[in-house]
This record gives C-alpha cells, structure tokens and sequence, in this order.
C-alpha cells in the first residue's frame, strides 16, 4: 500500500482518456440494477443510492471486479497471455447475471476496437485475447501496457464505474447533479481502501456476497420498462 | 415459519464442543451399463454413510441418499467427498435431512465436494438445506469437472440463524464456492461470501432482511429460448414473491436465485424448477422423492 501515485504527465492523461465518461464503449447505458431498484422502491433518495455502491464497494462483486483488473494488468506486463486469457474466462464465468456479463462483453469489444485504431502496438495481445473479452480486462491490460501506475488505475476505474451508477441514479431516482456529486465525494475513502484491497487479494479470497447485486439484475433483464440496457 | 429441524433440538441444546473434530470421508462411483446406474465403488468414513440406492424411476437413474451421522458440524470438522460419475451414468444425490452447523468458538469447518462427471453423464445434486447457527464458521467447496456432453443440475440453499427462536447470523463466517469446469475452461463460477454482520444481513444490497438463500443452477447445455421461458413461467406461477427470485442465462446453462424466508419455498421453486427441466430433456415428470415432503 502506498501513500502516493508515480504517474507521468503523459500517463496521468492516459489514465484520464481510458476512465472518462465520454470514451466510447457505452457505459452510460448500464444502470447495474439500480433501474430496478429504483422502481420497488430499494433506492429512493441518495442515502439509499450511496449506501448500496458503499455495499457493493466493501462486500459486492467489485472488489473482484478490482482484483481481476490487477490480473491482467499483471499478465499483460510479464507478457504471459496465457494468464490474461485464464482470467478473461473466469471473469465470464463468475458474473452474477447475463444482463452483467452481456454489459462487460460489450464495452470490452468496444473497447478493443478503439485501442485497435488508436495504439496499433497493442496488436499482439489484442489478437491473442479471446473472444469474447471483458471490460475490465481490456482496461487493466492497456493500462499495462501504457506502464500507468497499477493503484491510479484502479482508483480511476473505480471512480468511473461509480460516476456512471450516480448518473443512472441521478437519471432514475431522480436526484439533483450536486447531491449526485456529494455521494461521488463521498465514496472517495472507500474508493482508496477498494484499490489498496484489490491489490492484494489472493486467489482464494475472490469472493463477493453478491445476493442483491444478482437479484436486481436478473429481475431488471425482466423489468417491462426499462431506459437502461440489458 | 418455524422450521421442523429447529424444534427438534431442545432450547439447551449445544454441541459437545470438546468433542475431538470429525474426519469424514466419501468416495463414490457410479456405473452405466445395459440400461442402469449402479455405484461400483462405495467407501465411506464417519460421521459420513451412504444409504442404500433406490429407483423410484427405473434403473437408469440411481438415486442416492448421503447421510451424515453425527446430526451437525463443529468447528475443525473436515468432510471430504469424491464422487465419480463414469461415462453416461446418471444419478440424483440428496441427503435425509437438514445439516446444521454450530457455533464455533475456535477453527472453521469445512467440506470439500469434488465431483467428476464423465462423458455424457447427468448428475442431479441436491442436498437439503444447511442450517447455519449463529457464530458458526463454515467453509464449503463444490467443484464439479465436465466431460463433454455431461450435465450438472444442482442446488444448494442456506438459512442463516434459527430464526425460529429470533436467532440471527450477527457473528460469524460462511463461504461457499461452485465451481463446474469443462476441461480448461469455467462454466460456472459461484463463490459467495457472507460475514456475520448485521449490516450486510439487513442492507438490500445483503440478505435484505432475509434469513434464507438459495442457488439452482443447470450447467453443461445450451440453453433453448424454449426452455428458459418455461422456467421463467413456472416461477411467476409459483407463490414465490417475484422479488425473492431471479433467473438468469449462464455460460453453459441458467442460475437461479433466491433470496427469502422459507427454505420450504426455496426447495418447491427449484423443484418445480428441475420438473421443467427433466420434462424439457424429454423424460416424464420424476415423483418427489419422499425425503422432500
């Protein structure tokens, strides 16, 4: 665990490019269950909001999702394929709902067709990877490959991935964009122990009490009227 | 609802918690040949037996009761189960009861499931309900390996707390992991944590408040559209909440899941469940075995 980042000017940038709202790959689109949520009344103000991404930050499945981030990013750095593909197969098999998994397919395919077009000396591991690859192992992997600091990555990734669940939030609930914004603040502490976390949990520990995470989003590939995608 | 094995035991009830830890050891194996299951190998260690086989069915499908003797686990408990279905053997594995695990002041307890499922064999595996006590310590593995063509329906369903008697699950561990492999390549993996906590017990993002978990899942076969709409259809004709249930498509397979008060209703979901799937695969609708009534 470290007290401060080593970053460059020009992978501070990077970082920033990968993990912003308006890269391409559709996250905006994904509500995680929360639309559903939302509608039996689970979340219905932000107390509500924030106390279920703190859940799902200290004991749901993100912190895995972390875990699996350090992985590839671990892969991809000594080169072993091998190991970005293992994780890649055991990220699909573990995802709670299809809704979840059809989510990370598809911002990691769009994802590789950008890196594609932008960094053309990512091809190697781009072509090794199997098809389908998930979100988070594009990211850690290109994070790698750029040599951005392993802890700015996942508190950037985690930031993103909680900035994009507060805008569905503040779509459905509805919230107004300051208190959506206080909860960002907010979450910042669990944020950091999420990435000191991720970087050390062993095999074994990857495990989540992931309960309400895969109800809601079984029941919302269900739900009749939806705004946000299944 | 009160639960029949809670009433069972009497308010003083304890474990004899100086009782020296069990090692308990199963390995089974079953056979296919001219039209019929039959275990061929059967080595059992205390506290853990195997029953008898029995067809209620005809002889395809063995049906096999694994029977633990010493009423509940304690800490430092360790079971160890190897079972070995060979190439298109079929068999549906249950146990006679509830199994309760106590409190535990000192180390975990643990069992160990590992199940090979050879070419084109079907394994049915369901349990009946683990009770875990407040303040226990609980750690179980399944890991189920895939032949092509075989196919996996399991189920597993926890009730945290006696709850008949206002126990809740505030101390305490539980960890269950389902793993099912083809080869190299993971068709399911299920590892769920709960830490005695009130705040993941109540938070809705947790157990929302309910003491009773439940996951069934089929793994090891395409799913038809077909198919998962007439689980989905049972389900919503089901007295189950729709709130306390989800089904979901899996790599190789379906998930569901429940979250509510009764394993009661737990188990007659998934059984209605595992009717639609054994009627879909083209065989007639299985009798409830007894032990379920």
């Amino acid at each position: 665990m470290q007290n401060s980042l080593y970053l460059t000017p020009e992978s501070l940038l990077r970082l920033q490019q990968l993990a912003s709202p308006i890269l391409p790959v559709g996250s905006y689109s994904y509500s995680e269950g929360l639309e559903l949520l939302v509608e039996t009344g689970a979340i219905s103000n932000a107390d509500t909001l924030k106390d279920w991404l703190i859940q799902e930050l200290k004991f749901g499945s993100f912190p895995i999702d972390g875990a699996i981030l350090c992985r590839a990013y671990g892969a991809l750095g000594s080169n072993n394929w091998e190991q970005l593909t293992y994780w890649n197969h055991w990220w699909s098999a573990a995802r709670e709902t299809h809704e979840l998994r059809q989510q990370s397919w598809k911002m990691g395919q769009s994802l590789i067709r950008l890196l594609r077009s932008l960094e053309p000396t990512m091809k190697p591991w781009l072509d090794h990877l199997d098809q389908p690859a998930n979100w988070t192992i594009v990211f850690g992997a290109a994070a790698a490959h750029w040599t951005i600091d392993l802890q700015a990555t996942l508190l950037a990734y985690g930031q993103s991935w909680a900035s994009n669940l507060i805008g569905a939030g503040v779509k459905l609930v509805p919230l107004g964009q300051t208190a959506g914004q206080q909860i960002l603040l907010e979450l910042l502490p669990t944020i950091v122990t999420l990435s000191d976390r991720a970087m050390v949990m062993q095999d074994t520990e990857l495990c989540s009490c992931s309960w309400g995470l895969a109800l809601a989003s079984s029941q919302h590939e269900e739900q009749t009227v939806r705004l946000f995608q299944s | 609802m009160v639960h029949a094995a809670e009433l069972l035991l009497p308010d003083n009830f304890a474990p004899n918690p100086l009782r020296s830890p069990w090692r308990g050891q199963l390995d089974l194996t079953y056979a296919h040949q001219n039209g019929e299951t039959r275990p061929i190998h059967v080595k059992t260690q205390a506290p853990l037996r195997v029953q008898r086989p029995h067809y209620p069915e005809g002889r395809l499908i063995c049906y096999s009761t694994v029977v633990h003797t010493a009423g509940g686990m304690v800490g430092g408990d360790e079971l160890v189960q190897n079972i070995h279905l060979q190439p298109q053997s079929q068999a549906l594995i249950t146990t006679p009861a509830a199994t309760k695990v106590y409190r535990s002041i000192g180390p975990i307890c643990h069992q160990s499931t590992t199940i090979q499922l050879d070419l084109e064999s079907y394994l049915e595996w369901f349990p009946q309900e683990t009770i875990v006590f407040n303040a226990a310590k609980y750690y179980q593995q399944l890991r189920i390996n895939l032949e092509p063509g075989a196919v996996a329906l399991l189920w597993d369903i926890t009730r945290f707390g006696r709850t008949a008697r206002g126990e809740c699950f505030d101390v305490g561990n539980w960890r269950s992991d389902v793993e099912v492999w083809q080869g190299r390549r993971p068709l399911l993996i299920d590892r769920q944590w709960l830490p005695g906590n009130s705040q993941i017990l109540q938070s809705s993002h947790g157990l929302n408040g309910m003491p009773v978990v439940g996951t069934f899942a089929l793994v090891g076969c395409d799913m038809s559209e077909e198919l998962f709409l007439k689980m989905q259809n049972t389900l919503q004709q089901s007295d189950i909440p729709m709130t306390h249930v989800g089904l979901t498509r899996g790599l190789k397979g379906v998930i569901c899941r429940y979250r509510g008060r009764s394993s009661q209703e737990a188990r007659q979901g998934f059984v209605a469940l595992w009717r639609v799937i054994r009627q879909f695969r083209g065989g007639k609708v299985p009798p409830l075995p007894r032990l379920w009534y």
